[in-house]
């Protein structure tokens, strides 16, 4: 086990003024206030940066605080800690400084631009000992220097194995981790899932699921579940359910098999205190526990296992003007204290408002990559998009074509692609083994062995290892081929086992992209308002977010009516507003609007419940309903909105039914007992998944009516609703 | 995600046994449908002879079994939330077979079916648990029939289907049991009324006392095969004879479309019969004492081509208890219409018939006054041709409406059933809302049995389980 310092016992110099760093530029200088903005300035155009304000406006400005930034010495970056917004160095950044200072101090004085000519001719073990010697920051900013070549060259230099039950990121080898997400976290879904992955060749890095529900009883099942899939199949490898932190290590109390320790980190302690609920204390307790009683704690040499990805701290507003891929190297620097078994960068995963399209996606997964692998990470890369942003499965097999020359020890197997939990799209188990065939790879060497003794890989004359005759064949882990099929019933959004070398079947892939086209034509329909007149009559009200376009790359351009349209509101009173928006699905309100909205406006009318006359956004998000609800004062609104379509056609036309109450009067004192925010003026209760294969809509009205009617008579809506009616059934 | 409890208990011929499984009540990702999954099984009772006095049930021995059994199933009985208890085959035949029954809801009170003589219910149970699992894995394949024989002491139950639906069944006294044995002897020790009728009508004069011989035994055997076969053929000429007819409890016809079909078999015959396809050493011979193993024998070299055993999911010996704990019980959608929770449980609700679009307003009072003139209820399977907002409402409506002016009392209880998943909506419609007071339940999402009874549960985690039996 790795001794770990204590955060206050890292030496970190004390934070400095911003100083101007500027450069010269033909006739123009350029100036830069501040390390973090030059940082900024200095990255590849990526949208959270522009939205943050911190990229650079335009090539020549890029390219002047590049070559500002080139100048900068390493000490320069060492004595100018990044700190928040209340000008403290915080955890992470501290413990980014807990570095080889024997390595660091005869490199001190070369400047950033003299360190990356010196990693590109120097040998890997050197580029290696280096590393060891870097903080997060320093690893950013040399990543803002490097062109696509460079990021790769460098990085392919850097060897990181780790070895739990399999040795992963040996030179040669490409191993894959296995997702078997299943929406409703269905032991059998996943179990079909687990056997046609690993059927594939994949999960020789990890047997991974999210789980659906972060409960203590429904984590242990699922590690339960992932072992004796493990056990039957004897596929070696370790299992891992990416639950928080606190939850996983409740299990291993129970008893559950918790092998490798997972958690999402974030580059600030602001974002990671607040949104994900975790500390450097917590976590080096959870480190330590691991090596202590962790279920492989006699086997593995590392088991720990972080997620991280570009924005997130963009995304919570938690970012103190630091730049993405800055906050991105400063998790790398965080995660680096312990020693992990797996890093999982899934840059691309929130969306438009932080990667706009395929190349700031594959352009950011090459510099996580390289930072990673620079300051000493077991680098997986999951290029990942949704389909709200211009990131295409084509950019994603681009990027993992790059990635594996850049030498990423693993990707992610995600079914087809469509992962059918959190509506996402990321690497499949096809790709890696196309990859392995293209690039001469195989996967780690213990699993290698189970494989070709499988029968699922096979040995080639030349050595190179290639598919074997039970590869794609999932029915070997089961007692007959009923019990696959008795799987597969329970698992959405499989479209075909049938393949065409390592590649699904022609006629597979034609499913799964269409099943892409029509959720993302979804995204981009627009509102058809004369269609939806001749259901109600509505008014019409726009949002600030004035195209398509601005509405899917800013989230908060929906959350508010223009000032046109907030003018023409006023309080009325009334027990229920209706309002609709096409949200990220315009079809879903033309699909299930016909059915749903009568049934909803007949049972408040037979219950003399007083409405609103009804109104229709475009462009709008949930967050609309509140404004909405302050300005015509009314108890409840009924906000109907499309969802963020996932790989499946049908599903792109799916409703959201948000319930939004405001909180007044004995309410509002009850509610903030409740959740102990004292700030909370709004509750809201949510009927999701409306549409003909989920909850049809007409079904969908009476269930909203239920809802409404129990809100108003509690006066409360949301978790506290749902005390108030568990105390009430006898 | 709920975790529940489930009981199968069967009364058979020969043996009874008890199986016990917890389950969670769960949403199948692809359908939508609120399923039982991720069934384990927590409680297997030894197999046990089923107890028999001079000509009936020895009830005091089956209550000591019963309590056993379902102390060690559920700590608390009402933990228990679906699955069933079934007197099958010549048990069910006994005069004292409805004093089992009474003895098991005295312990089970609503939570479980509990019924007996249900010869359609057993056979489609059986082709649940046995061969459910095979007829639905090629969906794509709607020509692929199944056809699952469940042999046991008593009778062979017969259900033929495809991609998961039964949709014949049948029943005959065609089992091992007919004639008893001294163990390790064909000395006959009793025989049931049906070997006495075959006995007669192939003119062996034998009985209690009395060695089989090897032609004797041959000429019994090679008659119930042929029973059998005709019956699978659908060759009613065979079943003119009074004889056979006796042995029909249930006529089976086959579909005319039924070819090549997968012949699956469970029971405790059909058991021996894989065991013998799989070369495994034969029990010595009548070692339990009836002529099972013989008849076990005679199938396997039969011309059908049994499906190999380690296809089916369970054992084979054992579908019907299986059948009891998987199958037995429905689950409703989760957004059912319930005007009064404590309306449920319901039990022994009859079936009065089926209400669609098409319906006349004369026939829907019908049907409600009806189920005004039953104690208990009325359930009424509704059909829709189109699951719309507009054919729900007026659908809803005109019961509704019917329901007022034909002035069925506000007490009667009123249950609907109804495929798709518009529970809520069609009982909102239907009561104005929650304004008429009539005792209504609409549960959705339920695939409506041929049946005449069902019997509803409490709602449970916003579902309900239902049970259909009496099976036409």
């Amino acid at each position: 086990m790795r001794e770990l310092t204590h955060c206050n016992d890292i030496p970190v110099p004390d934070p400095k003024p911003d100083r101007i760093y500027s450069a010269q530029l033909l006739d123009r200088e350029m100036q830069f206030v501040g390390l973090k903005r030059l940082l900024g300035a200095a990255d590849y155009s990526k949208a959270g940066d522009r939205h943050a304000g911190l990229a650079a406006e335009a090539e020549d400005i890029r390219e002047a605080a590049r070559s500002a930034l080139s100048d900068l010495t390493l000490e320069h970056i060492y004595e100018h800690p990044l700190t928040d917004d209340r000008g403290r160095v915080d955890s992470v950044m501290r413990v980014n400084y807990d570095i080889d200072l024997d390595v660091f101090s005869p490199i001190a004085s070369l400047t950033l631009g003299d360190l990356k000519d010196r990693l590109l001719s120097a040998p890997g073990n050197e580029v290696e000992r280096i590393g060891r010697g870097l903080t997060g920051v320093m690893a950013a900013a040399l990543a803002k220097l490097c062109d696509v070549h460079e990021l790769i060259f460098i990085a392919r230099k850097c060897s990181r194995p780790t070895q739990a039950r399999t040795l992963l990121g040996a030179p040669g080898t490409l191993s894959s981790r296995l997702q078997p997400n299943h929406p409703t976290d269905d032991p059998q879904g996943i179990a079909c899932l687990c056997y046609w992955g690993l059927s594939l060749a994949s999960g020789d890095a990890l047997l991974g699921v999210n789980p659906a529900i972060d409960t203590v009883e429904n984590v242990e099942s699922l590690l339960k579940l992932l072992d004796s899939v493990r056990r039957r199949t004897g596929a070696p490898s370790q299992i891992c359910v990416l639950a928080h932190i606190k939850t996983q290590l409740a299990c291993l109390d129970r008893g559950a098999p918790v092998e490798v320790l997972f958690q999402s980190l974030a580059g600030t302690e602001e974002t990671n205190l607040a949104e994900f609920d975790i500390s450097v204390d917590l976590l080096d307790h959870g480190y330590r526990t691991m090596a202590e009683r962790g279920a492989l704690h006699r086997v593995a040499r590392q088991f720990m296992y972080f997620e991280t990805g570009q924005g997130s701290e963009f995304t919570y507003g938690r970012h103190h003007g630091i730049d993405m891929t800055t906050t991105e190297a400063l998790c790398y620097g965080l995660a680096r204290r312990y020693d992990p078994f797996m890093v999982n960068n899934v840059t691309g995963f929130i969306g438009p408002e932080t990667h706009r399209d395929s190349f700031e996606m594959m352009l950011a997964n090459l510099q996580d990559h390289f930072m990673g692998k620079l300051l000493g990470l077991p680098m997986g890369m999951a290029p990942c998009y949704t389909l709200h942003s211009q990131t295409i499965l084509e950019g994603q097999q681009i990027a993992t074509q790059l990635l594996t020359a850049a030498g990423a020890n693993y990707f992610m197997d995600v079914c087809l692609n469509t992962d059918r939990m959190l509506a996402y799209f990321d690497t499949s188990a096809h790709d890696v083994q196309t990859l392995r065939e293209l690039y001469r790879r195989t996967p780690a060497p213990e699993y290698l062995e189970w494989a070709i003794g499988r029968g699922i890989l096979q040995k080639e004359a030349d050595g190179s290892v290639r598919r074997g005759p039970q590869w794609g064949n999932p029915e070997q882990f089961c007692d007959s081929p009923e019990e696959f099929a008795e799987l597969a019933r329970r698992t959405p959004a499989l479209y075909g086992r049938e393949t065409a070398g390592p590649r699904p079947a022609n006629s597979v892939m034609r499913r799964v992209k269409f099943n892409q086209g029509a959720a993302r034509a979804a995204i981009h329909s627009e509102l058809r308002i004369d269609d939806l007149q001749r259901l109600a009559n509505f008014r019409v009200l726009e949002t600030t977010a004035k195209d398509k376009e601005a509405h899917l790359n800013s989230p908060e351009a929906g959350a508010r009516l223009s000032p046109a349209s907030l003018a023409r509101l006023s309080p009325e009173a009334k027990q229920v507003q209706i309002v609709v928006s096409d949200g990220l699905s315009a079809e879903a309100l033309h699909h299930n609007l016909p059915d749903l909205l009568p049934t909803l406006v007949d049972g408040l009318t037979s219950r003399n419940i007083s409405q609103g006359q009804p109104i229709v956004v475009r462009y709008g998000r949930v967050k609309l309903a509140e404004q909405i609800a302050d300005t015509l004062e009314c108890d409840l609104v009924v906000f109907l909105v499309g969802e963020r379509p996932g790989g499946d056609a049908l599903a792109s036309r799916s409703l959201s039914a948000y319930l939004v109450y405001r909180l007044t009067g004995a309410a509002l004192a009850e509610a903030a007992r409740f959740s102990g925010n004292s700030r909370a003026k709004w509750e809201q209760t949510v009927i999701s998944n409306i549409y003909s294969g989920g909850l049809p809509p007409v079904e969908a009205g009476a269930v909203i009516l239920e809802k409404v009617l129990q809100i108003l008579a509690h006066k409360a809506a949301g978790n506290r609703l749902l005390a108030l009616l568990k105390s009430s059934t006898p | 995600m709920t975790s529940v409890r489930l009981v199968g208990l069967d009364f058979g011929t020969t043996t009874s046994r008890c199986v016990a499984a917890t389950a969670r009540l769960s949403k199948n990702a692809v359908t939508g449908r609120q399923e039982l999954s991720d069934i384990r099984e927590v409680f297997r009772s030894p197999i046990v002879l089923t107890p028999f006095g001079q000509d009936r049930l020895d009830l005091r021995r089956l209550e000591e079994h019963l309590d056993d059994w379902l102390s060690a199933a559920a700590a608390d009985t009402q933990e228990i939330f679906g699955g069933g208890a079934l007197v099958t085959g010549l048990a069910a035949q006994q005069p004292n077979s409805s004093a089992l029954v009474e003895l098991i809801r005295s312990r089970v009170k609503d939570l479980l079916v509990a019924t007996a003589g249900d010869p359609c219910l057993e056979a489609w149970l059986a082709f649940q648990a046995n061969a459910g699992s095979i007829s639905r894995a090629r969906p794509d394949r709607p020509d692929r029939w199944v056809i699952n024989l469940d042999i046991g002491g008593g009778t062979t139950n017969i259900a033929v289907g495809r991609s998961g639906e039964v949709l014949r069944t049948g029943s005959l006294f065609v089992g091992a049991r007919h004639i008893e044995v001294e163990p390790g002897t064909y000395r006959i020790v009793k025989l049931s009324r049906y070997a006495r009728a075959m006995l007669d009508d192939l003119a062996i004069a034998v009985g209690p006392g009395d060695r089989l011989t090897s032609p004797q035994l041959d000429a019994i055997l090679d008659w119930q095969m042929e029973l059998l076969e005709s019956a699978l053929a659908g060759d009613r000429a065979v079943f003119e004879k009074p004889v056979a007819r006796l042995h029909e409890q249930v006529a089976f016809h086959p579909p005319s479309e039924l070819q090549n079909p997968i012949v699956c078999l469970s029971g405790g015959v059909g058991e021996l019969v894989y065991k013998m396809l799989r070369s495994e050493l034969p029990p010595s011979t009548t070692q339990f004492g009836d002529l099972g193993i013989d008849l076990a024998a005679r199938i396997a070299k039969s011309r059908w081509k049994a499906r190999p055993t380690e296809a089916a999911p369970l054992d084979a010996g054992r579908a019907t208890v299986y059948g009891l704990l998987l199958y037995a019980t429905q689950v409703s959608g989760s957004t059912v219409y319930l005007a009064d929770s404590a309306v449920l449980p319901m039990r022994d609700v009859p079936i009065l018939g089926r209400i669609t679009d098409d319906s006349t307003d004369a026939e829907i009072q019908d049907i409600l006054q009806l189920a005004s003139r039953s104690a208990v209820g009325g359930c009424v399977v509704v059909s829709l041709a189109q699951s719309d907002g507009q054919t729900v409402r007026t659908l809803g409506e005109r019961i509704g409406s019917t329901l007022r002016s034909a002035e069925i009392p506000a007490a009667t209880r009123l249950v609907l059933l109804v495929r798709e998943n518009v529970g809520k909506a069609l009982g909102g419609y239907l009561s104005q809302w929650g304004s008429v007071p009539h005792k209504l339940v609409v549960l959705d999402e339920i695939e409506p049995l041929d049946a005449r009874f069902v019997q509803i549960g409490a709602l449970r985690d916003q579902v309900v389980p239902i049970s259909f039996y009496g099976m036409n």
